[in-house]
């Protein structure tokens, strides 16, 4: 095949204009204001504020405390405790979803507004994209999983009272050592958090659709509750990304244990770096072919 | 390597399974030149295109654009590059102004005033406060051109930039378009419309299925167009037929809808037709099929189109 090249018609010097290409920064801040003017994260962040409110004033109104769950015993009249048992209920379901809500959708909305295109031919390169929008989804998370703590703490103490809480050795825990542990069960739950909010992103980026990546996670953390629950083989249930959420646990006992602190945390930084790696290299691989 | 090139693209192939949809494809854009890449529906254009910016990786061949490639500068080939593919997309959650200044934060910002100089250009300083969810197609096209004129491209690369406006979107476009290219940028333009191609463009690579089947200037194309078809009724055709006997340079035929198709050099038809009003044949319709670079383009991408009036002229031209 032959290629006829005839003059141009106006043959001009390229002058080498420099290369402006915004960094990581630019790309990060583009990724929060579009955060920021959809409704969809100020849902999520009014939520963590708000529900915990009616949740620990039904609680501390009930005349039968919830015996049968870790703390419910004491939830009724104990601030600590009813803030335990909030959170306890959070890392079944909660936090995997407030967290795929904007994890979730952050890659696969711009394959429906088709706008992949759009970003991607400007002089913006996808790994810088990717992290961007990392970025974004886990400081979210980290922003989500404050509020509903400072929340719940906060109307919990208020409301029922900061009693010195008795711990699951039935040891007693004087009131401001209570509130410092409480707190650190509560930064506990911050690497699970992490870990579902990466595994909604490369759930995101695979099936290219906002409703599988934010169902997904939370189904596959449903599952992965129920597989932990049925007493199944050690290996398999220490490596789900849901026995982390219960790390905390060791916090409360006579004498304390930090081990399933460690491992929570080797356990969420190996899924989040999987699925990670995965969207990744998918994001860099694929063909950008609608929109 | 010619510095002058602003693309140089050699055998470049694209297959989406068992589809080839590029074959083997070479083109050359000289830097200032206004470019065409005109072909049918799933000709290969917008496949093209997508590779030029990286969005599909080639299956063999290189694309260098002024001089990089991707393989060697990554991201750093866009330098200089801006334009849309298909219908230009935007986040319809964020207004027009806002989605320009997302993009400006990705290119590492604008100069000061540009956002309003491009919102002006394209006439949206008066909408661009609304949200795009709200905007009509032709106004999301012109934002798109904003958006592309936002990074003071050296090349401009338009996919199918008229397609879905209506004939002022189409003429406003062109005329920009044309704007532009006077201002001394490249464009790589693609479209299925000969019509537009030959109102804007220097040269022209014509693609089907995939594959070059003309490469040249306007020009060379002209050389090679038949000569113009015109739709012809009248109230006794086969009068009309027996007079174009002594018309050696006219060819008419039947058409199928019951029309007659006549075929010739201008001058030619028009002496045949002033002969038909002499001989009393009333004429009851008289347009011209296809321009004849038309004509040529569905011969090159042989797609034989029925003989639809695509652009009439008037009555009295034609005869005088
Ligand atoms: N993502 C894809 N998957 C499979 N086939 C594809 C894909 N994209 C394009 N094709 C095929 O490649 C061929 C070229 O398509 P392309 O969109 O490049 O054509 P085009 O010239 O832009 O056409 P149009 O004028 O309709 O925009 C077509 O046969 C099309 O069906
Ligand atoms: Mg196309």
């Amino acid at each position: 095949m032959t290629a006829v090249q005839s003059p141009p018609v106006a043959e001009r010097e390229i002058v080498s204009l420099p290369s402006r290409r915004g960094g990581l920064g630019a790309a990060f801040r583009f990724e929060v204001r579009k955060l920021r003017t959809q409704y969809r994260g100020w849902a999520v962040l009014l939520a963590a504020l708000l529900a915990p409110i009616p949740i620990v004033v039904i609680i501390h109104g009930q005349s039968r405390p919830p015996k049968d769950t870790l703390f419910g015993r004491f939830a009724t009249d104990n601030g600590y405790a009813l803030a335990l048992l909030v959170l306890g209920f959070a890392t079944q379901w909660v936090l995997p979803l407030l967290t795929a809500i904007v994890a979730g959708d952050i890659f696969a909305s711009e394959d429906q507004h088709g706008t992949w295109k759009t970003v991607l031919t400007r002089s913006t390169s996808r790994a810088r994209i990717f992290w961007a929008k990392t970025l974004t989804a886990c400081g979210f998370a980290v922003l989500v999983l404050g509020v509903l703590a400072a929340s719940t703490i906060v109307s919990s103490l208020l409301i029922v009272g900061h009693q010195p809480l008795i711990g699951l050795s039935g040891q007693i825990i004087s009131s401001s050592t209570a509130l410092k542990l409480v707190t650190a069960s509560y930064v506990s739950a911050l690497p699970p958090t992490l870990g579902f909010t990466c595994l909604a992103i490369v759930l995101s980026v695979w099936f290219r659709n906002p409703a599988v990546g934010i169902a997904a996670p939370v189904v596959l953390g449903m599952v992965m509750v129920l597989v932990g629950g049925l007493g199944s083989i050690e290996a398999i249930r220490s490596g789900l990304l849901t026995t982390p959420f219960e790390s905390w646990h060791g916090l409360l006992t006579q004498p304390r244990f930090t081990g399933p602190l460690v491992e929570g945390l080797l356990v969420s930084g190996v899924w989040s770096l999987i699925s990670l790696s995965a969207a990744f290299a998918i994001v860099r691989r694929r063909d950008i072919t609608g929109g | 390597m010619n510095q002058a090139l602003a693309v140089d693209a050699t055998g470049v192939t694209k297959n989406f399974g068992t589809v080839r949809a590029v074959d083997d494809i070479s083109i050359q854009v000289a830097a200032g030149e206004v470019y065409g890449v005109l072909g049918p529906n799933g000709a290969g254009k917008t496949t093209f295109l997508r590779m030029l910016f990286g969005l599909i990786r080639p299956d063999a061949g290189t694309i260098r654009v002024f001089d990089k490639t991707w393989d060697q500068a990554g991201v750093g080939v866009l330098d200089g590059v801006a334009g849309f593919i298909e219908s230009p997309r935007f986040y319809p959650y964020l207004t027009g102004r806002a989605n320009l200044e997302g993009l400006a934060l990705l290119d590492g910002g604008v100069r000061p005033g540009l956002l309003e100089e491009v919102l002006e250009i394209v006439d949206l300083t008066d909408r661009a406060e609304r949200k795009v969810g709200g905007y009509s197609y032709g106004m999301r096209q012109r934002l798109g051109v904003a958006a592309s004129l936002l990074r003071e491209p050296r090349l401009l690369v338009l996919d199918e930039p008229a397609n879905g406006l209506d004939p002022a979107g189409i003429r406003d476009m062109r005329a920009l378009v044309k704007r532009l290219a006077g201002s001394g940028l490249t464009v790589l333009l693609s479209s299925h419309d000969m019509g537009e191609v030959e109102e804007i463009c220097d040269n022209v690579t014509i693609l089907n299925r995939g594959a070059v089947a003309f490469h040249g200037t306007i020009a060379q194309l002209r050389t090679m167009a038949p000569d113009p078809g015109y739709l012809l009724s009248t109230t006794s055709d086969e009068r009309a037929l027996a007079l174009s006997r002594h018309h050696p340079h006219v060819e008419v035929t039947c058409d199928p809808e019951a029309a007659l198709v006549v075929t010739g050099p201008r001058p030619e038809v028009s002496s045949y037709v002033a002969s038909l009003v002499r001989a009393d044949v009333d004429l009851l319709g008289f347009t011209a099929t296809q321009t004849p670079l038309e004509a040529l383009f569905f011969m090159l991408t042989d797609e034989s189109r029925p003989s639809a009036a695509h652009r009439s002229e008037p009555l009295e031209e034609a005869v005088r």
